[in-house]
């Protein structure tokens, strides 16, 4: 290779035997990670400063008179690393022993069993009886507020909590005290984590089980969960994260790094807010007619009354009520056809709005935003306006009185009564709850929640983010992308729909703001909106 | 076709003669009325004995206040290949992690004792017991109380004195 004069900026070592090519200023550990080496680390975080204090990622570097702690000794050319090699493996298990002088054999009560670092290292490479024979030292438990226990027996000392609190939430409420085996983590004052709105945090940080979530104690083993792709749907940033279901139901959430959104972290509140996911009682069945004549149906009758229904409305006002926790393809494909149908007067939609924003001082980029919907941003792309006030109620006076056609999507009504709709000529409800308000609706129909359909949203910041199915819907509920694309192609003879990334290359043909974007290169991780029109 | 037939030749006689059969079959019989070994076990007055590996259906060990030594750990329902053990986990009282629903259902079972197996605490174990009968079928779902109340003995899954076989 050419030598151009320039001072190289990236260093050449050999790490195992293979030689790895890594931007200057990598850390031996990163490097690693290139090529699919995990070394074992506890203090050392991505997310966080480095202080090398945990003397488990310490790896054999040719030359250096003793072993290097791969988390903060960085790369450098020429280096010939080995993780492998006896002296670090007879190291590593003498740090794992002496975290196990103290470190109760309690797994099968322990919350992190299943997806806890010692037990994960211990298993690899401890050893496999242990030759302490002194009784192990006891603290119990201690409620740090919030919504996170620790368990002091369990702790390693790595300070990842310490560190988030100081570092990262900029909030020090917690440090260690005493000294020796006899040191814990404790918090200053009484309140604890009580009213820190990220101290959620620590729990998924902690490498081991000392700091636990109490929604979540003994709730579920780790290794039950099936994990899905998703996006946060309790605010505007929408934090990538992943939906952790058992038995259908969402057991819990946790963040999915994402730099360009979230990071490694998310709020407290976006993470404690999964419960309506689970609400029972849903729609589960198409029902049609008026009031007192409403009788179940199926999709196929449903459908095609409603067809024709549409048919013979045509070119008669349309008013349409969306919401701010309906995908972009089911706005789109609900504005598609009220287009067909007739005259749009108008596409609204209502969201709560909180009254003031929560940044995570650390990681800046992070607001826990006031919308508190995670497609506000999306649904005023996609043209509709957003009316009622900062609660979610009001504002769909017009609708309520309109005699043509109106559709509601995936709006409960929550604070409308029965006369809601009762002068509309035609009044369509899809929704993923029966509501008193849809009394007068001719057609009421069940949809999915976002978590038992595909789609995208738009965040804040005007990133289009994908998020995946991680629930089966209930009874016969459908996604409304599917239903209203369905109907609109009905209406224009096109072909409809028949996965949501057909709906979304609708979206991009109709509006320009997302025009260049394609399904697959939304991806795992979002795409800016912008970035499409340079 | 022409049918072809097979002539076969009969016996001599002094080879047909059924008398040297029969006394062989009756000094048989005669000598079990002389000195008869016992086959038929009297059940239900008569109990079998079964074997230290007899795996029947699951007894849960309790503490000795009452308390289930489940820890609802999870294994159980993990390792359980017929899936036919459902375990809800909670905390009691005492801050102690118990299992709120623990259910076996005997039907799906197949004796395979590897719950017994995996146990961490030596909680659920499968018992040296058959008799199971019940009047209806739902019977055979045993919740908690119903696994604590079983007192039959449990199964040896290897035999302690050999070094080699667990």
């Amino acid at each position: 290779m050419a030598d151009n004069g320039r001072k190289a900026d990236t260093v050449t070592l050999t790490i195992d035997g293979h030689e790895v090519t890594v931007p200057k200023g990598t850390s031996l550990l990163h490097a690693a990670e290139t090529l699919g080496v995990e070394v074992p680390h506890y203090c050392y975080h991505p997310g966080l400063s480095a202080p090398a204090q945990c003397r488990i990622c310490l790896v054999e570097v040719e030359g250096a008179p003793k072993l290097q702690p791969s988390c903060v000794t960085m790369a450098q050319d020429g280096q010939v690393v080995h993780t492998e090699s006896a002296q670090a493996r007879r190291m590593r298990q003498g740090v794992l022993e002496f975290y196990l002088v103290n470190h109760p054999l309690d797994c099968p009560i322990c919350d992190m069993s299943g997806e806890c670092k010692l037990q994960d290292y211990v298993f690899n490479e401890g050893r496999e009886h242990g030759r302490g024979r002194e009784p192990k030292r006891v603290f119990g438990r201690d409620d740090f507020g919030g919504d996170v226990l620790y368990y002091g027996d369990r702790c390693v000392m790595c300070t990842r909590c310490v560190r988030f609190m100081d570092e990262v939430a900029r909030d020090g409420r917690l440090t260690v005290v005493e000294r020796g085996d006899r040191a814990v983590i404790d918090t200053f004052f009484e309140s604890g984590l009580d009213g820190a709105s990220f101290a959620g945090n620590i729990v998924d940080i902690c490498p081991v089980g000392a700091l636990v979530s109490k929604d979540f104690l003994h709730k579920a083993r780790a290794w039950d969960l099936d994990h899905t792709e998703s996006v946060c749907p309790n605010c505007s940033q929408g934090c990538n994260i992943d939906l952790h279901t058992r038995d259908n139901l969402v057991q819990r959430l946790k963040p999915r790094e994402n730099p360009e959104v979230n990071g490694h972290w998310m709020c407290d509140y976006g993470r404690a807010n999964y419960e309506w996911l689970n609400r029972p009682g849903r729609l589960e069945a198409p029902a049609v007619g008026r009031g007192d004549k409403r009788r179940a149906s199926d999709w196929q009758h449903a459908l095609h009354a409603l067809f024709e229904r549409l048919a013979e409305a045509e070119g008669a006002s349309v008013r349409v009520v969306g919401s701010a926790f309906s995908s972009n393809e089911a706005l789109d494909a609900l504005r598609a056809l009220a287009e067909q149908a007739g005259t749009l007067q108008a596409g609204v939609f209502r969201a709560r709005r909180a009254e003031d924003e929560d940044p995570l001082p650390g990681f800046p980029i992070l607001v826990r935003r006031r919308d508190l919907a995670p497609n506000v941003d999306g649904a005023g792309i996609l043209g509709f306006t957003r009316v009622g006030d900062d609660d979610g109620t009001g504002g769909l006076e017009e609708a309520a009185d309109h005699d043509g056609v109106l559709i509601v999507v995936g709006d409960e009504l929550a604070d409308q009564d029965e006369s809601f709709g009762a002068k509309a000529g035609l009044f369509v409800y899809l929704g993923t709850f029966d509501s008193p308000a849809a009394r007068n609706a001719d057609f009421v129909l069940p949809l999915t929640t976002f978590a038992e359909e595909e789609g995208t949203f738009v965040n804040a910041q005007g990133r289009v983010q994908r998020f995946r199915q991680g629930l089966r819907g209930p009874g016969t509920a459908q996604p409304a992308w599917l239903v209203l694309g369905t109907l609109a192609a009905a209406l224009t003879g096109g072909d409809r729909p028949v996965s949501a990334a057909d709906a979304f290359a609708s979206i991009v043909q109709r509006h320009a703001a997302f025009g260049g974007l394609i399904w697959e290169g939304v991806g795992s991780a979002g795409a800016a909106l912008e970035a499409a029109h340079a | 076709m022409a049918i072809s037939v097979k002539v076969m030749r009969r016996p001599e006689v002094g080879r047909t003669s059924y008398m040297r059969a029969t006394l062989k079959g009756m000094s048989l019989t005669f000598k079990h009325m002389v000195n008869p070994t016992k086959v038929t076990l009297q059940y239900p007055e008569d109990q079998p004995d079964l074997h230290p590996r007899w795996r029947g259906t699951h007894r849960m060990e309790v503490h000795a206040d009452g308390r289930p030594k489940c820890v609802a750990c999870g294994l159980c329902p993990t390792v359980c290949p017929a899936n036919c053990i459902r375990l809800v986990g909670g905390e009691d009282d005492q801050g102690n992690r118990y299992p709120i629903v623990y259910e076996i259902d005997e039907f799906r079972c197949i004796f395979c004792g590897m719950c017994q197996e995996v146990c961490p605490v030596e909680a659920i174990h499968v018992g040296r017991h058959f008799e199971n009968a019940e009047y209806s079928r739902d019977r055979f779902v045993y919740d908690l109380d119903r696994l604590m109340e079983q007192d039959h003995p449990t199964t040896l899954l290897w035999d302690p004195s050999d070094s080699r076989s667990e």
